[in-house]
């Protein structure tokens, strides 16, 4: 795949304070890339330089091949913005916002009306599409924050931590709409600080810390760089003890132990080894009433590289 | 559509839809221009002077309650008529019959009080349907009373049929006043027009902080980041902003030239010399009331120090009365307004003058949209580079 974003060694200062340190990553077409970090890590200064709305005291950003600075319009045509705080008028209807930001754009007549409509059917707004925004709920006003910034079918959207303050209920509509933009051959840069997040949406996952990134990858390989195993656990109606061989056998499988009804198991990859693992225990006479996986997460992995948790 | 227009165009609909435009930019300025009219249409009517008429009641007879009534029968009759009563009684009948609007008192004991270093008192008694006559007649008391350079003399204004005794300090309660020709002062504006005039003027500089302010809300609203990092240039952003302030001031304006001069008979003068002078005269407006957005963080800091800057300016440049033509500090001062320009050139461009009379104080007036303009352009543009 080809690379829509590439960052190299990213600079901001502000004062005394280097809010970003180096900062270099990619993001290929139709990747959905996480940059996971506690508030203050450094994630929206990133983000607003790889956007155009800061300049880097240091290092390039190209998206689709153009050069980003805060006045090259042409490279901020392939960008899409959804920023942390709502940015949207509230005294216009949600249709008029979409319209007003896509002729910002470039766009116009059908092709617009047709997105608009796309767009809202996307967020879930068809429906209030002529009422003012100021009377939207919190959840609704997210979700047309979001549509503004796809509105224009951007090559690299960026969301910037867009489920903060949102209700459980807009919060899953929101990452459901941010799901269904890779399946478009969008490519997302997505912030946040919650590991759920990252670990539901995103291909490759950075983590960034005190303006630094401490390790990338997918979410396999970063749990792999601290030594965490997925730990399985099965219980059954009997006496389990006779499994524990057999499973100890199989290929993936670096320990087994049971204890009276249950049997606990370190896999590297719980997904691959689970059906092999069952009919292991079925075949040595267990009788399985219950199966229980957990994988490592990246709160683990955050905790292990900066020595804290990703809500300090 | 450019961005610039496409900006300008958004948020004029947001300024109709939420009504503030109207209010400010046309309603208030058009109501207030009628009031002023009414209250003190007479003193500007070309052709009669101010017509003050007043009285005296001298039970005094001494040369120093005399010097009062023999200075204002000097003045013009055009200016004030001044007729003298026995008695207070008398003097009261006429103002009830409304033959005078206020007159002077001077008691027997004035001159005595006067040589023995004592208070001495004028009274000024007044109808209270003429709060300003009366309020111009304490004025010429307190200036003859300064003119005396003898005792403190306290001028007392009773308002006839309040029944109310005098309260305070009566020299606190009078004010100094400068007789002055105000047909000089405004070259031969008429009250219809002046007002008119003064007060869309006046308002022009609250009516384009809708457009200059704009950046600060757009930034209070987060929609400024997404403006920031669109495919649009940081001029067009600068520029729709001040499109929109330019807009809502000739609409502002146009608006009043067009209603004052049906409905109140105000007579502007030669129509391309006032579009020149509207023109330069929003200029001005954008330019100032742009740069003291450009020096504040919020819409509201905008608002409170812009309402302050044309308050200062309008009171300073003329538009609640006019300043004198003098070689005093104050009318050297009033210059430096783009409202007095304003009014000046207004008043070139009265008795059927060519629009080229215009041209001197629509010069004038573009030095001021010119200097602040090009320094707010700098500040902002300087402000929206991060």
């Amino acid at each position: 795949m080809v690379d829509i974003l590439t960052a190299t060694d990213l600079v901001k200062r502000f004062g005394d304070l280097t809010a970003v340190n180096g900062v270099s990553f990619s993001i290929a077409d139709g990747e959905t890339f996480g940059l996971l970090g506690p508030n203050g890590a450094g994630k929206t200064t990133a983000i607003s330089m790889i956007s155009g709305l800061l300049e880097s005291d240091a290092g390039t950003v190209t998206v689709a091949g153009d050069s980003v600075g805060t006045s090259s319009t042409k490279a901020k045509a392939h960008i899409g913005l959804v920023p942390q705080e709502l940015a949207i008028y509230p005294d216009l209807t949600g249709e008029e916002n979409l319209h007003f930001f896509g002729r910002l754009y470039g766009m116009g007549g059908d092709d617009l009306g047709t997105r608009v409509d796309e767009v809202l059917d996307i967020v879930g707004l068809s429906e209030r599409r002529h009422d003012f925004t100021k009377e939207y709920s919190g959840g609704m006003k997210r979700r047309l924050n979001i549509g503004i910034g796809l509105l224009h079918k951007p090559r690299l959207l960026i969301l910037d931590e867009p489920t903060v303050g949102v209700d459980p209920q807009s919060r899953n509509a929101i990452l459901e709409s941010v799901e269904s933009l890779s399946d478009e051959g969008m490519a997302v840069l997505y912030t946040t600080h919650y590991m759920e997040e990252a670990e539901r949406l995103c291909d490759r996952v950075a983590i960034i810390d005190e303006g630094k990134i401490k390790a990338e990858g997918t979410r396999r390989e970063l749990v792999s760089l601290v030594g965490e195993k997925d730990k399985i656990a099965i219980v059954g109606s009997g006496s389990l003890g006779a499994s524990v061989e057999p499973v100890s056998q199989l290929s993936g499988i670096s320990e087994a132990s049971s204890s009276e009804h249950r049997l606990d198991v370190l896999a590297d990859d719980a997904s691959s080894v689970l059906p092999s693992l069952l009919m292991a225990v079925t075949d040595s006479g267990g009788v399985i009433t219950g199966v229980e996986v957990i994988e490592p997460n990246l709160e683990a992995v955050f905790l292990h590289l900066t020595g804290k948790a990703l809500r300090d | 559509m450019s961005a610039a227009v496409l900006i300008a165009t958004k948020d004029l609909k947001l300024r109709i839809r939420d009504r503030s435009f109207i209010i400010l930019g046309i309603v208030a300025p058009l109501s207030l221009a009628v009031i002023f009219n009414l209250v003190f249409g007479n003193a500007f009517d070309a052709g009669t002077g101010i017509g003050l008429e007043l009285g005296v009641v001298d039970l005094d007879q001494s040369e120093s309650s005399r010097g009062l009534s023999q200075l204002l029968e000097a003045q013009d009759d055009e200016f004030l008529t001044l007729t003298s009563f026995d008695s207070v009684a008398m003097a009261e009948d006429a103002i009830g019959k409304d033959e005078i609007k206020a007159f002077f008192l001077f008691e027997e004991d004035f001159s005595q009080s006067l040589t023995s270093n004592q208070a001495a008192t004028i009274f000024v008694v007044g109808d209270i349907d003429a709060p300003t006559t009366t309020q111009i007649a304490a004025g010429f008391a307190e200036s003859y009373g300064t003119s005396l350079d003898a005792v403190r003399i306290a001028v007392l204004t009773i308002v006839q049929l309040t029944a109310s005794p005098p309260a305070g300090n009566p020299l606190s309660a009078a004010f100094s006043y400068e007789f002055t020709d105000v047909e000089a002062a405004t070259r031969q504006l008429d009250g219809n027009t002046y007002f008119a005039a003064a007060m869309g003027v006046f308002f022009l500089f609250f009516t384009v902080q809708f457009g200059v302010s704009g950046l600060l809300e757009e930034g209070r609203l987060g929609t400024l980041d997404r403006l920031m990092v669109a495919p649009i240039k940081k001029s067009s952003v600068i520029g729709g902003k001040a499109i929109l302030s330019f807009a809502l001031g000739i609409i502002s304006m146009g608006v009043m030239v067009v209603v004052t001069s049906i409905l109140m008979g105000a007579v502007w003068g030669a129509p391309l010399g006032v579009t020149l002078l509207v023109v330069a005269g929003v200029l001005s407006a954008v330019g100032i009331m742009g740069l003291v957005a450009s020096v504040v963080k919020t819409p509201e800091g905008a608002g409170n120090l812009g309402a302050i800057i044309a308050v200062v300016l309008g009171m300073l440049g003329g538009v609640f009365f006019p300043i004198g033509q003098g070689d005093d500090l104050l009318s050297k001062l009033t210059f430096l307004t783009p409202h007095a320009w304003f009014m000046r050139g207004l008043g070139d461009l009265a008795d059927d003058a060519p629009w080229t009379a215009a041209l001197p104080a629509t010069g004038a007036i573009m030095v001021f949209a010119v200097v602040c303009g090009a320094i707010a352009w700098v500040f902002v543009r300087r402000s929206l580079s991060r």
